[in-house]
């Protein structure tokens, strides 16, 4: 099998997505991992030659082209690997090791997918709607939401129009769609669906994604949440990544290794 | 010509010198889908205790300038689980394996050891007497060179495999530490564990790690492990594996003329899963490209007016 090792990428573009100039688009080529990258996915990226920041970045994977090895990744400017990441020109080489984690798992035809992203949880979730999509699943099945604290804050808005699922946008300050949490919109549709075929999929801040696993464990919801962790190693190794389980008290769970997608229930937020 | 890069320490032979260090490998079997492991000259595993051990709890580690903090709090799956889940997978890998272990008490280092020896699967044993991370035990073997002549002759009795003495920087004198190990039995020791480091955020005033402090490592910490391996060369006639910011062959060839015989890649292994393959490599190169028949011809060979 080939190995997983750190591959030269080459920038095609980073492009600025929203007006509060947070967010970015980065697109790389000459990846070819030698795989499948599923929704979930995540590649690890080492931002500089230098020293600082030490550790390379974990991103989930956004969209990935296997006929154009086009892969994109979509950050937030925060800190300093992500300031260095702005700079970023069109024929840079950036160093990716991936895909690694695990991934999200296909809901059956008959399910209907609740997709809930927060901020810049959005990318994977974007990912497995377009994938589950083109596996066929029925766009009427998949209710998208996404929040952010104002209409600034929501990016990708006609492209996740343009995928045809039941979209509904929620801003906390209601200047956009629903207002309120994300989760008080899911809670708002759940009774126009069977429970019993309600797939809940969840990437956010923490606070929503524990919100969110309060809900679906009180409703006897499944789904899975996918989290985020500073990730010295990305493969499992340095154990700095941890969260405690919540299936298994006093145990711990690797978000990079077990996850960086859990079931509800597992892990304790 | 092109060079020898194989090494014997302790009696066990080694392909070449570089291992990878205690606690940035796991048990090996996550890294087979990165490289690949028979081309390692040595495996050094996380560290062993008798119990299973989950950690301490999150945030255990911390970036910092060239280099990290970590109090993961010896994690590991424990001695019986390790011999049942871990052994298999590592003895069928063709380099040397090194179990590394590490205790609150004399008496648990020599349990591990005696339940290790019985099922065997690996070449030597490391003893962790120098983490900074947990209540007991570990460091306090380190700093004290009577308590860490005690734990190396107590497990010398019940293990038939050699023994490295892995050693803590955060002493006032490593080489009486290094002496005493030598004294004890140990065929080599390995330098250096981590520095006792700490980092604090600014915002809400506590620790940066749950544990407080935690032990410094990287790219930071090399030229305080290039000194302390070349003083413990100088001083004590046993074999030395360095440890300590080893990122790429350059380095590796640095720790050699400090004196290392072996070589131990920590650290590095987060930020380049296939570094050992480079150093590997580079050092191969190195040593062709000079002319140097082997190894010996750069250990300890710094010129030091």
């Amino acid at each position: 099998m080939k190995k997983t090792i750190p591959r030269k990428t080459r920038v095609l573009s980073n492009r600025l997505l929203d007006k509060t100039g947070c967010y970015r688009s980065l697109q790389l080529t000459g990846f070819k991992p030698g795989r499948k990258i599923y929704p979930g996915n995540f590649v690890h990226l080492k931002v500089t030659d230098c020293l600082e920041p030490y550790f390379r970045r974990a991103f989930s994977v956004a969209d990935y082209d296997s006929r154009t090895d086009c892969l994109e990744i979509i950050y937030k400017v925060v800190g300093r690997g992500t300031s260095l990441m702005a700079d970023y020109q069109k024929g840079d080489t950036v160093d990716l090791i991936g895909p690694l984690g695990n991934r999200f798992t296909f809901p059956g035809k008959k399910k209907t997918a609740m997709i809930v992203a927060g901020g810049v949880g959005l990318p994977p979730l974007f990912y497995l709607s377009q994938q589950m999509l083109a596996a066929g699943h029925d766009p009427d099945r998949i209710l998208f939401f996404y929040g952010g604290r104002s209409r600034e804050d929501l990016i990708r808005l006609s492209h996740i129009k343009k995928q045809g699922v039941r979209f509904y946008p929620c801003t906390d300050d209601g200047s956009f769609g629903y207002k309120g949490f994300v989760t008080e919109a899911v809670r708002d549709h759940l009774p126009d669906i069977d429970r019993k075929n309600i797939m809940i999929y969840g990437c956010g801040p923490e606070p929503m994604l524990a919100a969110l696993q309060d809900l679906a464990l009180n409703e006897n919801l499944a789904g899975e949440i996918s989290l985020e962790a500073p990730m010295p190693c990305g493969v499992g190794v340095c154990l700095g990544c941890v969260k405690p389980r919540l299936d298994q008290p006093g145990h711990y769970v690797r978000v990079c290794y077990e996850g960086p997608v859990f079931k509800m229930g597992e892990v304790k937020l | 010509m092109k060079s020898a890069l194989n090494i014997e320490i302790g009696g066990i032979k080694f392909k070449n010198p570089v291992m990878v260090a205690s606690g940035t490998f796991g048990y090996a079997e996550e890294f087979e889908r990165l490289i690949d492991l028979d081309a390692l000259g040595g495996i050094v595993t996380k560290s062993i205790t008798l119990a299973e051990r989950p950690g301490h709890p999150p945030p255990r580690t911390w970036e910092t300038a060239a280099g990290m903090l970590n109090a993961i709090g010896l994690a590991n799956v424990g001695v019986d689980r390790f011999i049942d889940e871990k052994i298999p997978f590592l003895k069928k890998l063709k380099t040397a394996i090194i179990v590394n272990v590490a205790g609150a008490r004399v008496s648990e280092y020599v349990e591990v050891c005696r339940r290790l020896d019985k099922v065997g699967g690996f070449e030597m044993i490391e003893l962790n007497l120098s983490c900074p991370n947990v209540d007991e035990g570990g460091m306090e073997f380190g700093t004290d060179p009577d308590k860490l002549k005690k734990a190396i002759m107590a497990v010398r009795e019940v293990t038939s495999k050699p023994i490295i003495a892995k050693l803590s920087p955060n002493v006032t004198d490593i080489v009486a530490i290094a002496r005493a190990a030598k004294e004890a039995g140990a065929v080599a020791v390995s330098m250096i564990n981590t520095l006792v480091g700490m980092a604090i955020n600014i915002e809400n005033r506590k620790p940066c790690l749950t544990n407080g402090t935690g032990g410094l490592s990287g790219s930071a910490i090399k030229p305080v492990a290039i000194a302390m391996v070349y003083k413990v060369h100088k001083a004590v006639d046993i074999p030395i594996i360095g440890i300590g910011g080893i990122s790429g062959w350059r380095d590796a060839v640095e720790f050699h003329l400090a004196g290392a015989t072996g070589l131990q890649v920590g650290t590095a292994n987060f930020i380049e899963p296939d570094v050992t393959m480079k150093i590997i490599k580079g050092l191969q190169d190195y040593m062709t490209d000079n002319n140097l028949p082997s190894l010996h011809d750069i250990i300890g060979k710094v010129k030091v007016s």
